[in-house]
């Protein structure tokens, strides 16, 4: 009885061969595009639900802050977006090829996102003490009218050069022109690189990686100050009395979290179609599974210790910031956020069965949005006044808010994205990985 | 102790990964379970083949980290709250927040622990005396460039007749008896 194996390996036999390159790198246009009408729909929906909160006492306000979640929220992605870009070029590996398109979708919504600030800089005063009292007279006025704390005037005098509207307004201008800089050279680049008439060939390898990582490397530099720039002008300075070393690495590390797992998400979908179906392979959705458990790690790692130290320290200066966010109901939000965001997502990543699961994956990706959207209404809402230490939902059906205007936000801003997924193939050819991904899995 | 008598399985040597792979695949198909490859260095394909992944180390792992995690933490419960009890800048005796990093720390210590040592228990490891080293050229070869696979007699499938025309069928350098 022969099997008919040829003597010196295995070809031919099944599984073990390498995979041949679909036809078409395209995206799929008609499973993109019906994903994104559901999108619109919800977007609408949530939208016109939205509109009822003017309404309603408290509403306005609340609608606004909800506003800057969404918005912070999409900034998130698409800035997130650009930095793991950037990564994955520094980094190199076959987890990055496969993310490479979709992240490249994501850095290019920044133009969305550049337009969406603009609500948030024009409404600025409602929102930011800061800017409602931008000089010492308005804030010696508003403290002796009792507006403001004696702190909260002598800290918003001091910190008056980087926190003013002008000032607030040029840091954002100049955020995101370089980082829509940034997105756009590596963009442009990504397709000259496929274009490459030497494509294929070595010194076309090198020539691509070297110029992606020439930017890539300073480029991620350059991002974590700016993003740590705008996290602090437009979330941190709601308390304009805190002071936290950890911020800007908090907002990197939750990016990152949020963006890996939309990134996880966007490939298992588009894995139904070709050309996916064929270049996903369980080792590259493993390997993004563990990176994603890291995330989830350094997360927890980063929140419990700036809690730590300050609880360590009980100065009066840094605990009222933890106090709005644990006393008055807010003890509930803030177990949620810890277990939403922290506990499930790593006890489960812990199985390697599940991170190699597509439908499971899908479940807790998507459940890491949302956890990542709770954390930031927990950062959020506890700045204001209203609602420091006194989470309600009596007299202050506003709050509602906080869930139609994100889903709203983040539909539009997700639409945006599929749009900008469609338009270009899915994946980067001229890169030496691509013939790695080919091979069959744990081929070493 | 009694002395062991009989053979421990047929050994199958192979010069290249796939040929052991593929005779591993259809042993397994065939209804072998008893069997074990033996490889120069680490081939995925193989462990995949055997279905190997699916061990108890990471229970072990995940028992051991629990364990790890309520000991100090109920050790630096009952330190502060009854043993030592020390007032610290007037905080409450149980002080959660101070206990989660020595929790922590002995979470990763024990699960590491447990993993390193059960993975020794389990594999059997350390090992004195193992059958194959029985056969001359596992001895030249396992750790050099042949690739073996091993069917063992304790399988209740096996036959010393039927299962060596079985991996003879394979192109297999030589098929040899190893005896206890």
């Amino acid at each position: 009885m022969s099997l008919g194996h040829e003597h010196n390996g295995d070809a031919g036999h099944h599984g073990h061969g390498p995979r041949v390159l679909p036809a078409s790198l395209a995206a799929p246009e008609e499973a993109i595009k019906a994903w994104r009408t559901r999108l619109l729909i919800v977007g609408v929906a949530a939208t016109v639900i939205s509109l009822a909160f003017f309404m309603v006492q408290g509403g306005p306000v609340h609608i606004l802050r909800a506003y800057l979640m969404g918005f912070m929220l999409s900034f998130g992605f698409a800035g997130g977006g650009l930095a793991m870009l950037m990564l994955q070029y520094v980094s190199g590996g076959k987890w990055g090829l496969l993310l490479r398109r979709p992240l490249e979708a994501a850095s290019r919504t920044l133009w969305l996102v550049a337009a969406m600030v603009i609500p948030v800089l024009l409404l600025m005063k409602h929102l930011y003490q800061w800017a409602a009292f931008p000089n010492a007279q308005a804030t010696a006025a508003a403290y002796a009218k009792g507006l403001m704390t004696q702190e909260q005037m002598l800290t918003a005098n001091a910190k008056h050069a980087m926190l003013s509207p002008s000032a607030a307004i040029v840091q954002t201008v100049i955020v995101f022109a370089i980082l829509l800089l940034m997105t756009t050279l590596l963009n442009r680049w990504s397709l000259q690189r496929d274009a490459d008439p030497d494509a294929g060939s070595q010194s076309s390898y090198d020539r691509w990686r070297i110029k992606f990582e020439n930017l890539s490397g300073i480029g991620i530099l350059i991002y974590v100050i700016l993003m740590t720039d705008l996290a602090i002008v437009l979330i941190k300075s709601l308390d304009v009395t805190w002071y936290s070393s950890i911020y800007g690495l908090q907002f990197l590390v939750g990016q990152g979290y949020q963006t890996l797992a939309l990134g996880i998400l966007m490939v298992i979908l588009l894995s139904r179609y070709e050309p996916l179906k064929t270049l996903l392979r369980v080792t590259e959705q493993h390997d993004l599974g563990k990176f994603a458990f890291a995330f989830t790690m350094l997360n927890i790692y980063l929140c419990f210790a700036e809690f730590l130290i300050i609880w360590s320290g009980n100065v009066p200066d840094e605990i009222p910031w933890y106090l709005a966010r644990i006393q008055g109901g807010w003890w509930v939000i803030c177990s949620l956020d810890f277990i939403c965001h922290w506990l499930i997502p790593f006890s489960l990543l812990l199985s390697r069965d599940l991170k190699r699961n597509k439908k499971k994956m899908i479940w807790l990706t998507a459940w890491m949005i949302f956890a990542r959207s709770l954390d930031m209404f927990w950062l959020i809402e506890p700045n204001f006044r209203d609602a420091a230490g006194n989470l309600r939902l009596s007299g202050n059906l506003g709050i509602l808010a906080y869930i139609t205007v994100p889903v709203a936000v983040l539909s539009i801003w997700g639409a945006y994205y599929l749009t900008e997924l469609m338009k270009r193939p899915l994946m980067n050819v001229n890169d030496p990985h691509l013939e790695e991904m080919l091979e069959p899995e744990h081929a070493h | 102790m009694p002395v062991r008598e009989g053979i421990y399985g047929l050994l199958a040597e192979f010069n290249t990964p796939g040929e052991l792979v593929v005779a591993t695949e259809e042993a397994r198909r065939a209804g072998y379970r008893r069997m074990e490859c033996y490889t120069p260095y680490p081939v995925e394909e193989a462990a995949e083949a055997l279905e190997f992944h699916k061990n108890r180390v990471p229970m072990v792992c995940l028992l051991g980290g629990l364990m790890g995690v309520t000991t100090s933490f109920l050790m630096e419960t009952w330190i502060s709250v009854w043993a030592y009890p020390l007032n610290i800048a007037g905080r409450p005796l149980f002080s959660w927040p101070a206990f989660i990093i020595p929790a922590y720390e002995w979470t990763i210590l024990f699960a590491g622990l447990s993993a390193g040592f059960g993975m020794l228990a389990l594999n059997g490891l350390p090992q004195l005396y193992h059958p194959l080293f029985n056969a001359p050229n596992f001895r030249n070869g396992a750790t050099t460039d042949k690739f073996f696979l091993c069917l063992e007699s304790v399988d209740p499938k096996f036959s010393p007749t039927e299962t060596r025309s079985f991996l003879e069928q394979f192109h297999a350098v030589s098929v040899v008896e190893v005896e206890l």
